[in-house]
């Protein structure tokens, strides 16, 4: 089993817009850098090579050549999402990853055999999850990271080295393959150097007399040795997706053809590292230069994209930009979720994304402080309840079926229910022989029938916010049963609900 | 279709009734067996009225049951209700309108009766009178009976119990069955004692 593989993405530059902009893939396009007129092309796809069109000439000597092209600037932060794309599809794989640079990572792969299979499976595997992510690449898979290298190099989708004849199998392959400057890549040609094979033959102590440094470097990599360590790469705590355009977007179903596929190729790398995301940071830049900036939290972790645009969109409508949209920065907090699987005797839940989608817009209709489970706190004051987090399928899941059970025992049926009054009614009441006899509210008297009481109640008398009170369930002379409550710090009577 | 078992899937039930009829408890006891069961419930509170430490002293499981506060709004409340009964997997939707029921027309009754019938939601509306009219598949009208007290009879201790009758007043599945006495217990909250 190898244990390194190395995921090249070829033309790199060119492949993270092929990867914003999909369309693009299968026509001749050219990554320019550059104020007109003077635009160099930086990166060309592999149609546009075909028409002979390479770096570093002008674009328009490359237009000179083909009138058809297309060209695009790559933004910064879209060269930074394809990085941290093809570094999560890579991650996917193996918990063990190098950064070696744009389009360029190195995966270790030792001990995978018994997860995936032998290298070849590795490697097709490395090819699939890269194209999720929007990628074409080649893999190579040898004993060494520098032979790896060479390996993705050569073209074929996979191409594995066996351990032991790195020099034998690598020995053909042009020098080009090591990335020369064009200094050295001049004086091997004047020397005649044109394979790996031709270099790693040259006399070692030769080459560090005459190139220094970069001699000893491009021996190593030609006998497909490795020198530097292995730099592992830690995934940031969030996941950004952006996306530019050339013209002005002020609707917002104009936003959603932008908007979308950022959320999908968003998605697609929390697919990937088997994530979800908890909080969307949504950056729309502005014509007028400023960002609107807004955080949609998700009701429940979410990896869907249509779902999370649907709540972008509340959000968005409820706060709607200054001015047109020029470009979209999209960052996901990450979580991880833990799968569930429901037991085949219960009742079903609501989907994740029809809750979530329901919550917000409840949140949205009557206030986020206004929807959740309600949470009884650990108090003796009337009415101590606060909400909490809708969750049903978390509650499944933590409790057991012996919970299950245990909530399905002992439980009094048949319980009267309180409709509470919130805040409590002030109310008169006349007393009469220690006991009420009559109360007054919204102007009119009812008779007391029956009553039973004082409850007296009293708590945080060590605290400012203290409280005592004495209750009492009146049948009132309409028929109306209610408790009605004295506040014994103020005097004050109040109507605090109805029996119903 | 009876009484007790009150809250059929894929259908509207309407609870009618005056303060102290036992409507409330009859609304507590369809979501006490939904969450007990496992399911989860939601309840759109109109005038802010459920009594959280009550409901789950009655055996509802609090933690399965979405609580849609709507500070008075009618119109909140309602739309609030469209949301849920059009979302799949709830097993109960009450909807507590309290004493001033809002106005829904036929044609809004209609469209509700087949979101729940799309999404097999029951949907429980409760308020002081009709308001789904033929919508609702089954509607029951609460009554009060009598009121019993614990201790003697000029000089009670405690409160007992609320007697009310439930009579059927639409059952489009099946002929209105007889009157059901029921009786709801005043349980003994923490501060009070046992």
């Amino acid at each position: 089993m190898s244990a390194f593989a190395c995921v090249v993405v070829p033309y790199f530059l060119a492949a993270a817009v092929e990867r914003v902009e999909p369309g693009l893939r299968e026509r001749p396009l050219i990554v320019v850098t550059g104020t007109a007129p003077a635009t160099r092309v930086v990166e060309v796809n592999a149609p546009a090579r075909v028409l002979g069109v390479h770096p570093p000439m002008t674009e328009a000597e490359a237009r000179a050549r083909c009138p058809e092209l297309t060209s695009r600037t790559c933004a910064d932060e879209v060269a930074a999402a394809a990085c941290h794309a093809l570094l999560d599809a890579a991650l996917a794989v193996s918990p063990r990853i190098e950064d070696a640079g744009p389009g360029v990572v190195h995966v270790d792969a030792s001990g995978l055999e018994k997860l995936i299979g032998d290298a070849t499976a590795v490697g097709r595997r490395l090819v699939r999850e890269a194209r999720a992510v929007g990628f074409t690449v080649t893999v190579g898979l040898a004993e060494s990271r520098a032979a790896a290298r060479v390996a993705a190099r050569l073209g074929r989708a996979v191409t594995v080295i066996d351990a032991g004849r790195e020099r034998e199998m690598l020995a053909g392959a042009s020098v080009a393959l090591l990335e020369l400057d064009a200094e050295t890549a001049a004086t091997l040609a004047r020397w005649g150097v044109r394979t790996l094979g031709e270099l790693a033959a040259l006399p070692r102590d030769g080459l560090v007399a005459r190139l220094g440094a970069t001699g000893l470097r491009l021996h190593d990599l030609a006998c497909g040795l490795d020198r530097e360590p292995f730099h592992a790469y830690t995934p940031p705590p969030f996941y950004q997706e952006a996306q530019g355009v050339d013209w002005e977007i002020d609707t917002l179903d104009a936003l959603a053809a932008m908007l979308t596929p950022v959320l999908e190729r968003l998605c697609a790398r929390l697919a990937a590292g088997h994530l979800a995301a908890d909080v969307l940071d949504v950056d729309l830049r502005l014509v007028s230069g400023e960002h609107h900036q807004r955080r949609v939290p998700l009701a429940h972790p979410l990896g869907d994209a249509r779902a999370m645009w649907t709540l972008v969109r509340l959000d968005l409508e409820a706060h709607p930009p200054t001015a047109a949209v020029v470009g979209v920065a999209v960052t996901a907090q990450p979580v991880r979720v833990v799968a569930g699987q429901g037991g085949l005797w219960q009742p079903t839940m609501p989907a994740i994304r029809d809750l979530a989608t329901v919550l917000t817009r409840l949140a949205a209709l009557v206030g986020p402080a206004s929807v959740g489970a309600p949470q009884l706190v650990d108090s003796h004051r009337p009415d101590a309840v606060t909400l909490t987090r809708f969750d049903p399928g978390a509650v499944a899941g933590a409790r057991g079926r012996s919970t299950a059970r245990a909530l399905t025992g002992d439980v009094n049926g048949d319980t009267l229910a309180l409709r509470r009054l919130r805040p409590p009614r002030a109310i008169e009441v006349e007393w009469s022989d220690e006991a009420p006899f009559a109360v007054r509210w919204n102007g009119a008297r009812y008779r007391v029938m029956t009553s039973a009481g004082p409850w007296r109640l009293s708590g945080d008398w060590w605290d400012v916010d203290g409280w005592a009170r004495d209750e009492w369930d009146v049948a009132l002379s309409d028929g109306t049963l209610c408790r009605i409550a004295l506040d014994l710090r103020t005097g004050q009577w109040f109507l605090d609900g109805v029996y119903d | 279709m009876g009484v007790r078992t009150l809250g059929r899937a894929g259908e509207i039930t309407e609870i009618a009734g005056r303060l102290s009829s036992g409507r409330t408890s009859l609304l507590i006891g369809a979501l006490r067996r939904a969450t007990r069961g496992g399911a989860a419930a939601a309840l759109v509170d109109a005038d802010d009225a459920f009594d959280a430490a009550g409901a789950g002293r009655a055996g509802v499981d609090l933690a399965r049951l979405l609580w849609v506060r709507c500070g008075r709004r009618r119109d909140l409340a309602l739309r609030a209700a469209d949301l849920l009964a059009r979302c799949p997997g709830f097993a109960v939707v009450a909807v507590d309108f309290g004493e001033l029921a809002p106005c829904l027309s036929l044609a809004a009754a209609f469209r509700l009766r087949l979101a729940v019938r799309r999404s097999q939601v029951a949907l429980v509306v409760l308020s002081s009178r009709r308001i789904a009219g033929a919508g609702a598949a089954l509607a029951v009208e609460t009554v009060q009976t009598g009121v019993d007290w614990t201790g003697p009879a000029r000089a009670a201790t405690r409160l007992a119990r609320l007697r009310a009758r439930v009579s059927v007043v639409r059952a489009r599945s099946a002929p209105p069955s007889a009157p059901l006495d029921m009786e709801w217990w005043c349980e003994v909250s923490d501060g009070r004692g046992a």
